[in-house]
């Protein structure tokens, strides 16, 4: 335990460094807060899918109630942004409270699609609602927050880190507490574990809660970053799953495998997006700037990482249901 | 007036939503999977009748004999491929290994297809008539409910009367008492992935006129389908057919009366309240949950 306390620390020393190595620039600094983001909230996620083994799939849910809380008193009132911040902590676990109520008495395929009518009844009525400017979605106009510059990315990447490295720290606590070991059994067997007397109810209901404060959070982060939210940006069921698939590919159930999944996930994406592999071609004299190869992957490849997505997913869950951290410590072991 | 307006076409609707849901509770009953590339396969059926239509002229309904036989044949290599290494599996895993493939499918068709979302229009496709009290009654969606009712007295004979229907119940039922006795599980399996594949496709021809054809189209009817599969039963075909015709009255009542916007917030309401209230839906079997 001591090791991963230290791979933490480690880990924040680093990635705190990382902007006074990179300087000023902003197309880097955009994909490494997402892939923080994107760790933080598969990180937050592993706390009830991989620890408890409950696979919540409406984990943007609580992402869109931190985001759209904190943009609606934002743009309502002059609250400070903490307080806002608090303020969508305590909506996404009142959320996650009532989610718990209804699908923790499900198992199964039945608990996956409850879980995914709650968040499908969250995106709804947001969709629906005046406050929420429904379809429109709700702009963010002139934040200020002490002397920050909220319109550089410093800031934001901070913000995410800071995030990460918290969700992590109360990762490796919650796993090696007695909590923990009560969400492996009840991982491992419910019904062993409820015979045991463990309460199921209020372990799995305390995971759930504190992963969706955490997913919360990153909401709100993201609403304050971009400064626009819609329910499809930040409640759809695309980023649910996403949220898993990050974890799954990575690992789940392990403390480094949502980093690891975020990292890989997110630069595949923005390779994808960037054709780098038609401009490594081009520059390595394999094909030229106008051939139809080039020309197919400029038009393609930017929209193709979801199918690259879905192709991984299959191919991890056939060949690799632990995820690639799990591959590693085989071969480690061997 | 209104009333029987929205029974009407809440009635012709919930056809395809049953079409769609039976294929589902079908593949869940004899392999245990919940199936979340099914809407997938629904938009697959879509785009083959917009193209046999749009390029070789024919007719949605008729081209449903070229889409059924295709689709069995793309459902049973699907599961011989892939699924069956998951039976048995978490259910998560398994999940999770339909949701990548229907991310492979939905975005598959969108670099093939694009985004734009395509209508297919017949010479009878906005065409109706009136019943006595100003009622009207949609063409198209009329033929539709025809051929899910003709497809469903033959799935249901299919089902009850011939040795291989009659395997896929028994395994359905109980998986090791049917392999004992000497039914091949696994060819069931793939055969009801197939059936189940044939039933999404149809449904997806068959809408084809009605809705937009786009690449994701087939997401609503997912949600949709599990709440009908969970409202007859998971696994209980006839209870889907029943749970659709519930759902599409249900959908079509509460965006007459309450409104369109909140319709689908009623569905997942009700169904919430049925996995609470009786999991095993109107005509599951006793003690699964």
């Amino acid at each position: 335990m001591t090791k991963q306390w230290t791979g933490i620390a480690t880990f924040a020393a680093l990635a705190a460094s990382v902007p006074f190595f990179l300087g000023d620039n902003p197309y880097i600094a955009d994909i490494l807060i997402t892939m923080l983001m994107m760790a933080a909230l598969a990180s937050a996620w592993n706390i009830v899918g991989g620890y408890a083994g409950q696979f919540s799939f409406g984990h943007a849910a609580y992402f869109g109630a931190g985001a759209y809380t904190t943009s609606i008193l934002l743009t309502a009132s002059s609250i400070a942004l903490p307080l806002c911040i608090g303020a969508g902590i305590l909506a996404a676990s009142l959320i996650a409270l009532l989610t718990g109520a209804i699908v923790f008495r499900l198992r199964g395929h039945y608990f996956a699609l409850a879980s995914i009518a709650v968040a499908e009844i969250v995106r709804l009525t947001a969709h629906n609602l005046e406050i929420t400017g429904g379809a429109q979605g709700l702009l963010i106009t002139d934040i200020t927050f002490g002397n920050l510059d909220l319109n550089s990315k410093e800031p934001f990447y901070f913000a995410m880190l800071f995030l990460l490295v918290t969700t992590l720290a109360i990762s490796l606590l919650v796993r090696h507490s007695r909590a923990g070991y009560f969400l492996l059994a009840i991982r491992e067997d419910q019904d062993a574990a409820a015979s045991l007397g463990i309460n199921l109810y209020l372990w799995k209901n305390m995971a759930l809660v504190i992963s969706a404060a955490l997913a919360s959070v990153a909401g709100s982060i993201y609403a304050v970053y971009i400064r626009f939210i819609d329910t499809s940006a930040v409640l759809s069921l695309r980023l649910s799953i996403e949220i898993i698939l990050t974890t799954i590919i990575g690992g789940v159930g392990t403390l480094w495998g949502p980093v690891l999944g975020a990292a890989l996930l997110v630069s595949l994406a923005e390779a994808l997006r960037s054709n780098l592999a038609g401009e490594l071609l081009v520059n390595s004299g394999i094909i030229t700037e106008a051939s139809p190869i080039e020309s197919f992957l400029k038009n393609n490849l930017a929209h193709a990482h979801v199918l690259v997505y879905g192709i991984i997913t299959v191919l991890c869950i056939l060949n690799l249901p632990k995820g690639i951290l799990g591959l590693f410590r085989r071969k480690q072991r061997t | 007036m209104l009333f029987f307006q929205s029974l009407i076409s809440g009635i012709l609707t919930g056809g395809i939503y049953a079409l769609a849901a039976m294929g589902m509770s079908l593949v869940f009953g004899v392999m245990n999977i919940s199936n979340f590339a099914h809407g997938d396969l629904m938009m697959l059926g879509m785009y083959m009748a917009y193209y046999l239509f749009t390029l070789l002229n024919i007719d949605p309904f008729l081209s449903l004999v070229l889409i059924m036989p295709a689709a069995f044949v793309f459902g049973y290599a699907i599961e011989k491929t892939m699924i069956n290494r998951v039976i048995g599996h978490p259910s998560e895993n398994q999940i999770l290994l339909t949701v990548g493939l229907g991310l492979i499918m939905g975005n598959t068709a969108l670099l093939a297809f694009t985004s734009d979302p395509k209508i297919l229009t017949t010479s009878y496709s906005s065409s109706s008539f009136n019943l006595p009290g100003d009622i009207s009654v949609s063409i198209p969606m009329l033929l539709s409910f025809l051929v899910t009712c003709l497809l469903t007295a033959v799935l249901y004979l299919f089902l009850s009367t011939t040795r291989t229907g009659m395997a896929l119940r028994a395994t359905s039922q109980n998986r090791e008492a049917a392999q004992l006795m000497g039914i091949d599980v696994s060819r069931m399996s793939a055969i009801a992935f197939g059936i189940g594949t044939l039933l999404a496709a149809s449904a997806g021809a068959l809408i084809a006129q009605t809705y937009y054809i786009d690449p994701f189209a087939g997401h609503t009817f997912l949600l949709k389908s599990f709440t009908i599969c969970v409202l007859g039963g998971l696994g209980s075909v006839i209870g889907a057919g029943v749970g659709g015709i519930v759902i599409g009255v249900v959908e079509a009542m509460s965006a007459a009366y309450l409104s369109s916007e909140w319709k689908d917030v009623v569905v997942f309401v009700l169904f919430l309240a049925i996995l609470l209230l009786r999991p095993r839906g109107l005509f599951g079997r006793k003690g699964e949950q």
